[in-house]
């Protein structure tokens, strides 16, 4: 690595390019801090996906500036897409080779201010679709090989990516930020998993874009997952993100960009019914990766347009896939269970946004067997941390927010033969349920269900052919046919 | 140096004197004999560097058996500090201050990794260790102080005589760091208690890797680099013959026509200092009074050190950012002098270090000046953090 800038630098520092700020930009996006050194601003004029101009502003060193400038020069007039997928490499290029060792960053630094520009566009293009959910759905099919890929940095969206590339689609990648828990989410740039992400589309020569989902997120899933907690229930947080978050969002930008299908990576396949019921969801190949469980609420006319390439791959066959084509991700770890508690603490992050009244804790009949600090700290099923002594094990068999009661018992008594099923999402006919699956990787347990009334449009009731133990009002409940994925919804009170 | 760039860094390095270069050509063409060669070559070589020694001990009032040749001021300052402390091994307590430089720095935290505890003295906002605050901070355990005599980067002078006084009070030799200072301030050992006192050759117009260590007489120093036993055994290695014989030259010239140098130095830094000051949002940092002759160091608001040389140099003006040592290394990191002073990471990354030589022009200074608006005003115009 040179010690030494190029030419090409010192004539950008010298000349900068498009220097300024559009009065009336369609976006705005600061990356870097004083305090770091570096401060990079782009402004955008976008129209009709084009982006018709560029101006930007540096405060930092010459291959900022430099690289800066050299950006302007790269996208200004050209498609959005075009601009999206121009990556470091790219840039580097634009400024006459490799910068000097050290300097590398300048080129992450001005990437992501225009980024963000971008995002802002987008943002200011959703209005509030993208903080109260998005509902225009296009229907209709133009049959074109598009598609938003949801990618996070990690092997399985990359492969997602990668796989549609291959097999003849124009492919666009988008991250979602979510929350501001993601690692390296203090430091001036963006978090470390969207840089990632960006760089990954950007080395199969894909465009990326970011999307601020983070109030949507806010009020759909993690206000969701505490307020669930605070009234005893046992909540999936994915679950509410696939049914409000993700599928939602990845139309929306596919409908920007003019785009056919949505595609992420996750572990499950779309099949088209044969008897003309439109499309269905279907286990995947790799059924130790099945997805299925937390995918069941995606709305039916968005799962028409999407795509799962991963569903029809083993997990060792999509590492291989990355490794093959050279892809950095291929060794990251597994991601986190709740993606915005990365310590996997939850009780602790429920706690800090609710206030835990302490409690009683009862046998069935009502009797105080001890007290506890709050109820938060409870769910139907757990034998450890009650804090009760007891000659046989004790089990949360009910946790009663509004008495502040958490009721213990027997292992049998968590048993039971009847489920109560609400918010329900089918993509085939009730009727065709066979079984159902109430755990994540649990085992599918044959059932009949029953329609019953239900304040929210309509519950079910599953009469198990066998007994399931410890089954917690908030966890969702899959009916599966065979492979295929009937319908699914969220377990209710029995009462 | 650029040819046609106007070169005002002289704080990082000074162009070699014509009559300088002529003093080391006969030994760069000559016979080269080795200084510790019985033979005629062998006792040419020898004279030479005996010739340099007593010009380097006539710039700072020294005897010439007090000094010994090294390849610069980074390796002065290691042999001082490392060969003081090796000494008096029994003591562990080592006084330095905050805005040293990256050499005597670097030793100390050297010693620190070995189990040594460094007090690092702090600094008022120009940039002065205070003699009580010295006082303070010394132990029965002390094995060695070190404070620099003036400044590399904003050209502080430090009280050295009555820093050097409350050290020889208390029995605790002093190192100072004179690379910046001699040639330039009357520098005189023979009236300030210094135990050891650091010069390079090429901050006053002398080559490039050639330094020299006094040590005062009496005082015990273990060497750092063992071999043949060249320099009284202090530093071993085959002596840089003509380097030292420019070295010698350097200094004699420096001797010689300091007074002359220092007022010319001083004329132009007051130009140059009220007129950057014109401009709004620019700062000097260091003592106003008591500062090198030739050194200007500045904070500019909204822009940034490295862009604003760059720029400079791009249109034919050559400055420092920081000091020379620090830049150019990876990524950014704020100058640990300016945090010392009290100044936050932001400023520390807008300094500059602007540094006149005995050959610089008024009318280098005026072009300067002009090119310096420009390169500000164009800068800021670019800065999404300046607001005019």
């Amino acid at each position: 690595m040179p010690d030494r800038y190029n030419p090409q630098v010192i004539d950008h520092l010298v000349r900068p390019r498009n220097v300024g700020e559009l009065e009336e930009a369609s976006g705005t996006g600061e990356s870097g801090d004083a305090s770091c050194g570096d401060v990079a601003r782009f402004t955008v004029g976008i129209r009709e996906n084009r982006l018709e101009e560029v101006r930007y502003k540096v405060y930092g060193c010459a291959a900022c500036i430099a690289a800066g400038s050299a950006l302007s020069e790269l996208v200004g007039g050209g498609s959005l897409l075009d601009a999206a997928r121009v990556s470091k490499g790219d840039l580097e290029e634009a400024l006459g080779g490799p910068l000097p060792s050290g300097k590398e960053h300048a080129l992450t630094l001005v990437l992501d201010a225009l980024h963000k520009a971008i995002e802002d566009h987008w943002n200011k293009e959703a209005g509030e679709m993208l903080v109260e959910g998005y509902g225009g759905l296009r229907t209709g099919a133009s049959g074109e090989k598009t598609v938003v890929v949801a990618t996070s940095g990690g092997v399985d969206s990359a492969v997602t990516a990668l796989l549609m590339k291959e097999a003849g689609y124009d492919v666009a990648c988008v991250t979602f930020r979510l929350h501001d828990g993601e690692r390296g989410s203090r430091s001036c740039c963006s978090p470390d998993t969207v840089l990632f992400a960006r760089d990954t589309a950007h080395r199969m020569g894909l465009p990326h874009f970011t999307l601020n989902l983070k109030e949507l997120f806010d009020r759909r899933v993690m206000k969701d997952f505490v307020g669930s907690y605070a009234e005893g229930n046992t909540p999936n947080p994915c679950v509410s993100c696939n049914a409000h978050v993700k599928f939602h969002a990845a139309s929306f930008l596919a409908d920007k960009l003019g785009f056919e299908h949505v595609a992420t990576g996750h572990y499950a396949r779309v099949v088209e019914d044969p008897d003309g019921a439109g499309v269905t969801m279907a286990r995947p190949v790799d059924e130790a990766k099945d997805q299925t469980y937390v995918l069941w609420p995606v709305p039916k006319d968005l799962l028409a347009r999407t795509v799962f390439p991963l569903g029809e791959h083993r997990k060792e066959e999509v590492r291989r896939i990355a490794e093959d084509r050279g892809l950095a991700v291929a060794y990251t770890p597994e991601s986190q269970d709740i993606c915005f508690i990365p310590d996997g603490n939850y009780r602790g992050f429920v706690r800090k946004k609710v206030s835990a009244e302490p409690g009683e804790i009862v046998d069935r009949e009502g009797h105080a067997l001890g007290r506890h600090k709050g109820v938060v700290d409870f769910t139907v099923g757990q034998r450890r941390g009650i804090g009760v002594a007891a000659p046989t094990p004790l089990y949360v068999t009910e946790v009663r927010p509004k008495t502040g009661q958490v009721v213990v018992g027997k292992k049998a008594d968590l048993e039971t033969r009847e489920v109560r099923v609400g918010g329900l999402n089918w993509f085939l006919a009730p009727e065709n349920a066979e079984s159902v699956q109430i755990r994540y990787n649990g085992r599918p347990v044959p059932c009949e269900i029953e329609h019953v009334s239900g304040d929210d449009g309509g519950e079910v009731v599953a009469r198990l052919a066998a007994p399931v133990f410890g089954v917690a009002p908030g966890q969702s409940a899959v009916f599966y046919s065979g492979e295929k994925v009937v319908g699914g919804g969220v377990v209710r009170r029995n009462t | 140096m650029t040819e046609g760039s106007v070169y005002l860094d002289h704080a990082a390095s000074t162009p070699l004197d014509p009559r300088v270069l002529e003093a080391m050509l006969p030994h760069l063409r000559g016979a080269g004999g080795n200084p510790s060669s019985l033979h005629a070559p062998g006792a040419a070589a020898r004279e030479a560097i005996e010739e340099a020694r007593v010009s380097v001990a006539g710039l700072l009032g020294a005897r010439p058996d007090e000094i010994f040749f090294t390849s610069g001021g980074t390796e002065s300052d290691n042999l001082a500090i490392l060969g003081l402390a090796a000494s008096d091994p029994e003591k562990k307590h080592v006084v330095v201050s905050a805005v040293e430089h990256a050499a005597v720095r670097g030793a100390a935290r050297h010693l620190e990794s070995r189990g040594y505890e460094v007090t690092r003295l702090g600094v008022d906002a120009d940039g002065r260790v205070s003699p009580e605050d010295l006082a303070t901070a010394l132990r029965p355990q002390t094995a060695l102080v070190a404070v620099m005599w003036a400044n590399n980067e904003v050209g502080t002078v430090q009280p050295v005589a009555e820093l050097a006084e409350v050290c020889r009070e208390r029995g605790v030799p002093l190192h100072a760091d004179a690379v910046q200072a001699a040639g330039r301030l009357r520098i005189d050992v023979s009236s300030v208690p210094v135990s050891t006192l650091a010069v390079s050759s090429h901050k006053l117009y002398g080559p490039q890797g050639v330094g020299a260590l006094y040590v005062r007489e009496g005082v015990k120093l273990s060497p750092v680099l063992f071999g043949g036993g060249q320099e009284g055994g202090l530093r071993s290695g085959t002596e840089n013959v003509a380097g030292i014989a420019g070295f010698g030259a350097a200094s004699r010239l420096a001797s010689e026509e300091m007074e002359e140098r220092v007022r010319h130095e001083e004329g132009l830094r007051e130009q140059l200092i009220s007129g950057v000051l014109a401009l709004p949002g620019v700062r000097l940092n260091g003592h106003r009074e008591e500062r090198l002759s030739n050194n200007i160091h500045l904070c500019i608001d909204g822009v940034e050190a490295e862009s604003l040389v760059l720029f400079l140099d791009a249109i034919g003006y050559a400055v420092g950012s920081g000091s020379a040592c620090a830049s150019g290394t990876a990524g950014h990191r704020a100058s640990p002098v300016l945090i010392a002073m009290g100044r936050g990471e932001d400023e520390a990354f807008s300094a500059v270090r602007i540094s006149v030589g005995k050959d610089t022009t008024r009318e280098e200074v005026e072009g300067f000046l002009g090119a310096f608006s420009t390169a500000v005003s164009r800068l800021r115009e670019l800065s999404p953090l300046y607001a005019s």
